[in-house]
């Protein structure tokens, strides 16, 4: 009988409206939300508090008026820049896991390119944007390569962490039961490392798009740090922080599309479990 | 004369890590015969765990040799069934598929033993649970899974270290049971290490009293009593005189 009352609550919030599930979430985040809107308005009559001129900080109501104005170069640029971030992103990602693998399963590996990779993970990646400017010129390119370049050492390191880390445990378990190398990597190495991996997607998607904007701030004819840049000379700060309110949501876009991803992934883990 | 199951032959570990190698095991020798049940008793540290892994080759000898079926240990020993201290469930499967990973790690048909997965959940009362996962389950529950997961494939070798660890007085008595029943029914040879001196009496054949670090096999003490062992025999005065026979041992060791 108890086990019947406990197996129903178990499945209850999979079946509940995702309405009701809407207002949870409301109902839990209020403070959130009340703190976010306190800033707003804070912000807005702080300007005319203490008399700050609108060419030094415009209000939220005047950057949301104006930069609907501008929205159709907003929405262009931030195309562009999502562009260059996501294909960066990606490169990233394709490259970098699989060479985190080998790292972790080959000893010469570890001691060769390991050491390299750790001792240019001290080096500010950015500081070779400039170079790929003047290399490669204006487009596309040097972008997605910068981006690449910040994404790639935080997918790369945490790759060879997640795929070394298996519990010596479960290598023991592996080997007991004489598993081929395939079986054992399908089976138990690859899902036991991939939270590790996700570890590192998600810290990467933060950085992807600060690695577009400063890209463009260096060498640009478009995009939203292009914008920025071109805006803020032209005394116009409410548009920059339109186009910074935009980059704002691309980020998020990124980082939340790649929490969905993980939560699709690996629904067992146990930072996805919502205990309830 | 019938071969022996498994013959350990003046076998040593000493661990070549940190600053000083640690000499956890040995020289011990010790012969186990087919169908035998026996638990090794000692102290935390004493070199249980080490055994088991070089029984199973897993870990390799410092020196002597293990024999297993009849052939010396080289590799892993994949015919056997090892329970290893901390259980190998992996979170992302239910119960039901953390006992198949077994079966697929070892590329057999998981369809054929689907009845024996079934058995083996219902037989450690798991069957309402077998399609949680394993942060679902109470520590005792995980490891009568990992119970099941180190049975499904039939092996004839059972390691067992510590499976009763984490479980309650009353889980611990009923799983004994079961693994009484288990073993008189199908007559595996079991190694099993425990650190309760009752549950070695009741279930084996022999108890192996193991010395504190560097450990050795220095007592082996035949059990004598009737099967099946219920919880009249332990209240038996032929049970208390095996319990205070080893426990005086290690009271020897200063150890109790
Ligand atoms: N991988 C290792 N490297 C170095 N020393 C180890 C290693 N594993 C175990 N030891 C040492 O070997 C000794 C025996 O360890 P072992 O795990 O076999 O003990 P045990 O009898 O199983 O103890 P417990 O009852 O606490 O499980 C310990 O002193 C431990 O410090
Ligand atoms: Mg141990």
């Amino acid at each position: 009988m108890a086990m019947a009352s406990s197996e129903k609550s178990h499945s209850a919030p999979a079946d509940a409206s995702w309405w009701r599930g809407f207002l949870r979430g409301l109902a839990r985040s209020w403070a959130f939300l009340l703190f976010f809107a306190g800033f707003f308005l804070f912000w807005q009559y702080a300007i005319d508090l203490f008399g700050i001129p609108a060419y030094i900080l415009p209000r939220p109501s005047e950057i949301v008026t104006r930069g609907w104005a501008d929205i159709d170069r907003l929405l262009y640029y931030t195309y562009v820049t999502a562009v260059e971030s996501l294909l960066g992103y990606l490169v990233a990602i394709v490259i970098a896991v699989p060479l985190g693998l080998s790292i972790a399963f080959s000893s010469f590996l570890r001691r060769t390119i390991y050491p390299f990779f750790v001792s240019l993970e001290m080096t500010p990646k950015i500081a070779f944007a400039p170079l790929f400017i003047s290399w490669l010129g204006f487009g596309l390119l040097p972008k997605v390569i910068i981006v690449f370049l910040v994404c790639f050492f935080p997918v790369v390191l945490n790759a060879i962490l997640a795929f070394g880390s298996l519990s010596e445990e479960l290598v023991r378990f592996i080997r007991a039961t004489g598993a081929s190398p395939w079986r054992a990597f399908f089976r138990v190495r690859l899902p036991a490392a991939l939270p590790q991996c996700f570890v590192g997607f998600k810290y990467a998607a933060i950085n992807a798009t600060v690695g577009a904007t400063i890209a463009e701030f260096i060498g640009s004819d478009q995009g939203l740090g292009f914008y920025i840049q071109i805006v803020t000379g032209n005394m116009r700060p409410d548009l920059a922080f339109a186009g910074i309110f935009l980059l704002t949501l691309l980020g998020l876009a990124l980082f939340g599309a790649v929490t969905l991803v993980e939560r699709w992934v690996i629904p067992w883990h146990i930072s996805q479990r919502r205990s309830r | 004369m019938t071969a022996a199951a498994i013959e350990i032959r003046s076998a040593t570990k000493t661990y070549a890590s940190g600053i000083e190698a640690i000499h956890a095991f040995g020289p011990s020798s010790l012969s186990v015969g087919p169908g035998e049940f026996i638990s090794l008793v000692g102290p935390s540290g004493c070199g249980k765990s080490t055994l088991m892994l070089m029984i199973a080759g897993l870990l390799d000898c410092t020196s002597g040799e293990i024999d297993v079926g009849g052939h010396v240990v080289t590799a892993p020993e994949t015919s056997i069934g090892i329970m290893f201290q901390d259980n190998t469930l992996v979170p992302w499967r239910t119960v039901r598929g953390n006992i198949e990973l077994q079966i697929e790690l070892r590329g057999l048909p998981v369809a054929q033993y689907r009845s024996t997965v079934d058995r083996l959940i219902s037989s450690v009362k798991l069957d309402d649970f077998a399609d949680r996962y394993p942060y679902e389950l109470s520590g005792g529950m995980q490891q009568r899974a990992a119970f099941c997961q180190t049975l499904v494939h039939r092996p004839q070798v059972l390691l067992l270290d510590e499976p009763l660890g984490k479980l309650d007085a009353m889980t611990r008595e009923a799983i004994r049971r079961d693994l009484q029943a288990l073993w008189l029914a199908d007559r595996p040879t079991v190694i099993f290490v425990t650190h309760s001196i009752e549950e070695a009496i009741q279930l084996s054949t022999r108890v192996c009293v193991i010395s504190p670090r560097p450990g050795k096999i220095e007592r082996v003490i035949d059990i004598d009593l009737p099967w099946p062992r219920d919880l009249a025999i332990k209240r038996s005065e032929k049970f208390s005189a095996y319990a205070s026979k080893i426990e005086e041992i290690f009271h020897g060791y200063g150890v109790l």
